[in-house]
């Protein structure tokens, strides 16, 4: 009599104990396929997110002294714009985003106003990016919170900078930082006003996914080794604190489902290992007798082991179907900006058509060893 | 030619109220083609010498051969191919598998050997041990006297040479009970050899010899 047959039947007479180890498999299969499947927009959610926290890099003049730089909010000295074109033609150089700025201080309307002049932003070689920071058309103003209160400007007016009409196309709103005393403007009508044509004093990048995860900010020492070589006459600040919180955010999801992957793994594992044992111990005469009519270990072990393969294979077809559905049902009104990522992913299926048989016979060995070496004399003798 | 011979057969079981003697410097020999009955009060070791006998029980001390073969000698994979060739086993308690029918229960011992039976084969025996309308039926649909001859048309399907019947009529009734041991009856006279163990006499006027035990030890003051 095939094994297989005597699986199939043994199932259908006890189809709650395989119920309740299939059970098990579909609930952690379609566990991890809706984690999954939901991931890589979760992953793309949280660059999206992090992206709007700002820049993490900024690259100075070389001669720029710190002190005054914090003082100030900018660097009094300046650098050829062509530096940001070099940047963005270097492949090593790991970046998102490149933006070209100069800032000054000008005294406007009795006001003393950092007058910030920002270039069109500029992306990877074959890696077009949405912008992050304000894309601002030439003769338009984006004004600061505390400008436009003070001054009463408000979107649409014109008005004269140094003699240069400009259209105020943004008034932004109030932001706590020394942005609210700032008035944006493309970075070629700031160059004319500040009289510095072809000239920035910084470069501000998102340096992003890769930076800190070594505290001891070895990646930011390799990136100005690198921008040595490019930039000879510039210097790096990492802005930690948001490079931190970009990072950790990222790592969060990971952590997390490094958490719960072995967690679930471990609980499934226990209850089909507690569920082979019950189905061992209700069949112990049935495998004394098998033993006594001549059955070996392995045919006895096979019963038990192929049982948990088909287990682990029909829960991996149901989970798989389950968690995708599941993933495609919620996952888009979880991650609205992504949504559209979120697609059935067959190749999970493959996986959890080898992982869940696998999972299940470990977890059916020890009771399958329990059954091998069950003593035929002791239980053909209990009444 | 001896079916079955043991040789100073001993049996210890260590269990926490100390060791029980369970087969005490047992000898003994089952002709080929005997009726051979065991009987002996609970507790006597009917039981651990049927196991011993058929390869199952590891005897402390002393020699079992079986058909001429010392089983104890063969390894445990050797042993369990002998069992399946040469030996039935038929339990009080029928131990058939409930969720095979009938059929399926009697060609249950063609997993194992080289020889395949087919359900022709099954079917035949079933006939003469009058079920052959129970073959689809399980066993929890048998009445006690079916299920047991379901259990002895599973020890006779490979034409053993030896069948070891525990209590076989333990749980049935006076009428099933002699239907069973004609059947085993029948076996013998076509040349097998039969071992029962029992603790009643209602066997006695079917057995060529019978042996008593008491305490683990041949008593021979009835023999």
């Amino acid at each position: 009599m095939r094994t297989s047959y005597l699986i199939f039947l043994e199932i259908r007479q006890r189809w709650l104990n395989f119920l309740l180890s299939l059970l098990a498999v579909v609930a952690a299969t379609a566990l991890f396929v809706s984690f999954f499947t939901t991931g890589q927009a979760s992953k793309q959610e949280t660059v999206r997110l992090m992206r709007d926290m700002g820049f993490n890099l900024r690259i100075l003049p070389e001669k720029t002294n710190m002190e005054e730089f914090w003082k100030t909010g900018y660097s009094e000295y300046t650098m050829p714009e062509s530096h940001v074109y070099s940047l963005a033609s270097k492949e090593a150089i790991s970046y998102a985003h490149l933006t070209a700025i100069l800032q000054g201080k000008i005294l406007w309307q009795e006001k003393e106003i950092i007058l910030t002049g920002i270039a069109p932003e500029l992306s990877p070689p074959g890696k077009k990016k949405p912008p992050m920071a304000y894309s601002i058309e030439r003769g338009t103003l984006h004004i600061g919170f505390e400008i436009a209160q003070g001054l009463g400007l408000e979107k649409g007016n014109k008005i004269d900078i140094f003699g240069k009409p400009f259209l105020i196309a943004q008034t932004l709103s109030e932001s706590g930082t020394d942005d609210d005393i700032r008035i944006f403007a493309h970075l070629k009508d700031v160059q004319i006003l500040l009289d510095k044509e072809g000239r920035i004093n910084e470069i501000k990048a998102l340096q992003c996914l890769c930076v800190v995860e070594d505290k001891n900010i070895n990646d930011l020492t390799l990136l100005r080794e690198q921008l040595t070589q490019v930039l000879p006459d510039t210097k790096v600040i990492l802005i930690k604190s948001i490079a931190l919180a970009r990072e950790s955010q990222r790592m969060m999801a990971e952590k997390y489902f490094a958490f719960i992957v072995p967690f679930v793994v471990v609980v499934c594992m226990a209850w089909i290992g507690i569920l082979a044992f019950t189905n061992v111990r209700e069949r112990r005469h049935e495998i004394g007798i098998m033993r006594a009519l001549g059955y070996g270990s392995q045919k006895i072990a096979s019963l038990f082991l192929g049982k948990a393969v088909v287990v682990g294979l029909a829960g991996a077809a149901i989970g798989f179907v389950l968690g995708t559905f599941l993933a495609v049902k919620f996952g888009p009104s979880i991650f609205k900006v992504t949504a559209n990522m979120i697609a059935p992913e067959m190749n999970l299926l493959y996986w959890a058509l080898i992982f869940s048989p696998a999972v299940c016979m470990l977890s059916a060995f020890i009771p399958s060893i329990i059954a091998v070496t069950q003593d035929p004399a002791v239980t053909l003798r209990e009444e | 030619m001896n079916m079955v011979r043991l040789e100073h057969v001993r049996k210890f079981f260590r269990t926490k109220q100390g060791d029980v003697n369970a087969l005490d410097d047992v000898s003994l020999s089952v002709r080929e083609n005997e009726f051979v009955v065991v009987r002996g009060p609970s507790g006597s070791g009917k039981t651990t010498l049927l196991l011993s006998i058929g390869g199952m029980l590891r005897p402390t001390e002393g020699q079992i051969l079986v058909n001429g073969q010392d089983i104890y000698a063969q390894n445990n994979r050797e042993r369990a191919h002998f069992r399946a060739e040469n030996i039935g086993f038929v339990f009080q308690l029928f131990h058939l598998v409930p969720y095979l029918n009938v059929v399926e229960n009697v060609l249950l011992p063609s997993g194992t050997g080289k020889k395949q039976y087919v359900r022709k084969d099954a079917e035949e025996l079933l006939d003469r041990l009058n079920l052959s309308d129970r073959m689809l039926h399980r066993p929890s649909q048998l009445s006690a006297g079916e299920k047991q001859r379901t259990a002895i048309a599973r020890a006779m399907l490979k034409n053993p040479g030896i069948i070891l019947a525990d209590e076989p009529t333990g749980n049935l009734d006076p009428e099933n009970s002699r239907e069973i041991i004609t059947h085993l009856v029948k076996f013998q006279k076509s040349g097998g050899t039969v071992i029962i163990i029992t603790h009643s006499s209602n066997v006695d006027s079917y057995a060529d010899r019978i042996f008593y035990l008491d305490k683990g030890k041949i008593d021979n003051r009835h023999a």
